[in-house]
């Protein structure tokens, strides 16, 4: 049955959490250094032109009035236009155009993570303490340990420069234009969805190298945890009824062991996103991509203040939203969570 | 009613931190003037922005607590931490906080208006 009370609950819940983070955003930005209008201007505008700035963008209202106007805003998503990086173009629009492609880096890099964590996860609790095991386990820590400034460089070097295999930066071929077909704004999808197969082959390929790079460090985790969560539910005393009653150890470990033993895996994978959402910086860095995680940092270093606020709300609602995904996931795992 | 008194005493958490924010305010106020040289009306600004990072963090903490405090504590038992944290007393504490923060802003907003 859909937990409706536990899900609305949970969404009740989002409406603190963006006014808790909208007032820190605010307030941190109100208490550091820096003047918006002589942003706007530039250091050789006149006074003149810098106050009709600072009035246009009601900078000469008391705070409490900008902080109202401001929680308005953020309830319409609206936080006006760019005042440098994007200049004349609504903050939402700049938004549309980044937020896909860091999406698109962390749904793989998160699609990696399980697809290689649960399963390594899995055989290192069901082989514990064989080589495999210890195999992992080393791995594991690894991947945990390498930090993407270095593994990313290092992929790069292997798989792009010596071995020629992907590309070394960019989301697809320069000889293709994927503007024509942007549905999602992800190019793998968009490619899909427009049947462009050549497109689709370069997008895949221009994806594969930083899923990976950012995929490692959720693998990492993923297995550590299912190992760990395996290792424990294999000893509960429902696992040893059905292995006595007859049950094969496989099937005994794949029924009634796995779907109890996902069930902290869930909340890391969730927590996880966020990270791979920040650590998407990085790897778009390292591989020059221009998402969301680049735009804030560029935002940050040139005052881009509408351009900061809309970022970091659009982060903090995606990671409350990829929250909000697991909690209702996990009551489905285990009912007893929605008393 | 056990609802009734539930509610009177989260309202009095609040309250407590707001009127402890209340009264921080002019005193924070007038160090920023005294100490800093700062203009009346821009201690005010930065009172209210101290106050919002209260206000914020508290808020943030509460829905934290409210969303995950039962997990965190569960978990925390059955590893046997012995930290002796629990969902209750972090949603009161960041009740307070948030409540001394709120109390800050409003505080900061009135005084503002009046020596503005």
């Amino acid at each position: 049955m859909f937990p409706k009370r536990f899900v609305l609950k949970r969404l009740l819940l989002l409406v603190p959490v963006l006014i808790g983070v909208a007032t820190l955003v605010f307030s941190i930005l109100h208490l550091s250094p820096g003047d918006p209008a002589l942003t706007i201007a530039g250091e050789r505008a006149s006074q003149e032109f810098v106050e009709r700035i600072r009035a246009d963008l009601g900078l000469n209202d008391p705070i409490w009035v900008q902080y109202i106007d401001f929680l308005g805003n953020v309830a319409r998503f609206d936080f006006g236009e760019s005042y440098v990086i994007n200049r004349n173009t609504t903050v939402r629009e700049v938004l549309s155009n980044t937020l896909p492609v860091t999406l698109e880096l962390a749904l793989y890099g998160q699609l990696f993570g399980i697809l290689f964590g649960i399963p390594l996860g899995v055989l290192s609790a069901v082989k514990q303490d064989t080589i495999t095991d210890h195999a992992t386990r080393v791995g594991a820590l690894a991947g945990i340990s390498v930090p993407i400034f270095w593994s990313g460089p290092l992929l790069i070097l292997l798989f792009a420069q010596v071995l020629g295999v992907f590309p070394t930066s960019g989301r697809i071929s320069s000889s293709f234009s994927v503007s024509a077909i942007r549905v999602t704004g992800m190019v793998t999808i968009d490619t899909l969805i427009a049947g462009e197969w050549d497109m689709f082959r370069s997008a895949v390929r221009h994806m594969l190298l930083p899923s990976l790079v950012i995929g490692i460090y959720s693998m990492a985790l993923i297995s550590r945890m299912m190992r760990s969560s395996m290792l424990e539910v294999v000893r509960q005393d429902y696992m040893r009824t059905a292995r006595a009653k007859g049950q094969g150890a496989k099937i005994t470990i794949l029924k009634h062991g796995f779907r109890n033993a996902l069930i902290p895996v869930i909340t890391i994978i969730g927590i996880q996103f966020g990270g791979l959402l920040g650590g998407a910086v990085l790897t778009e860095t390292v591989f020059a991509i221009g998402g969301i995680g680049t735009l804030l940092v560029e935002a940050i270093e040139v005052g881009d203040y509408p351009i900061v606020q809309g970022t970091v709300l659009t982060f903090a609602f995606l990671f409350t939203l990829v929250n909000l995904v697991v909690d209702i996931t996990y009551s489905y795992l285990d009912p007893r969570i929605q008393q | 009613m056990p609802e009734l008194s539930a509610i009177r005493e989260r309202g009095r958490l609040v309250a407590g931190g707001a009127v402890v924010g209340g009264i921080a305010t002019p005193l924070l106020m007038v160090g920023l003037v005294v100490a800093a040289g700062t203009p009346p009306m821009a201690a005010a600004e930065t009172a209210f922005a101290f106050g919002g990072l209260w206000f914020g963090f508290g808020l943030l903490g509460w829905a934290g607590s409210v969303a995950s405090g039962r997990a965190v504590e569960a978990a925390q038992e059955h590893l046997e931490t012995g930290t002796e944290w629990t969902e209750r007393r972090s949603r009161r504490a960041m009740a307070r906080i948030g409540g001394f923060g709120g109390g800050t802003m409003v505080s900061a907003a009135v005084l503002g208006t009046i020596v503005g």
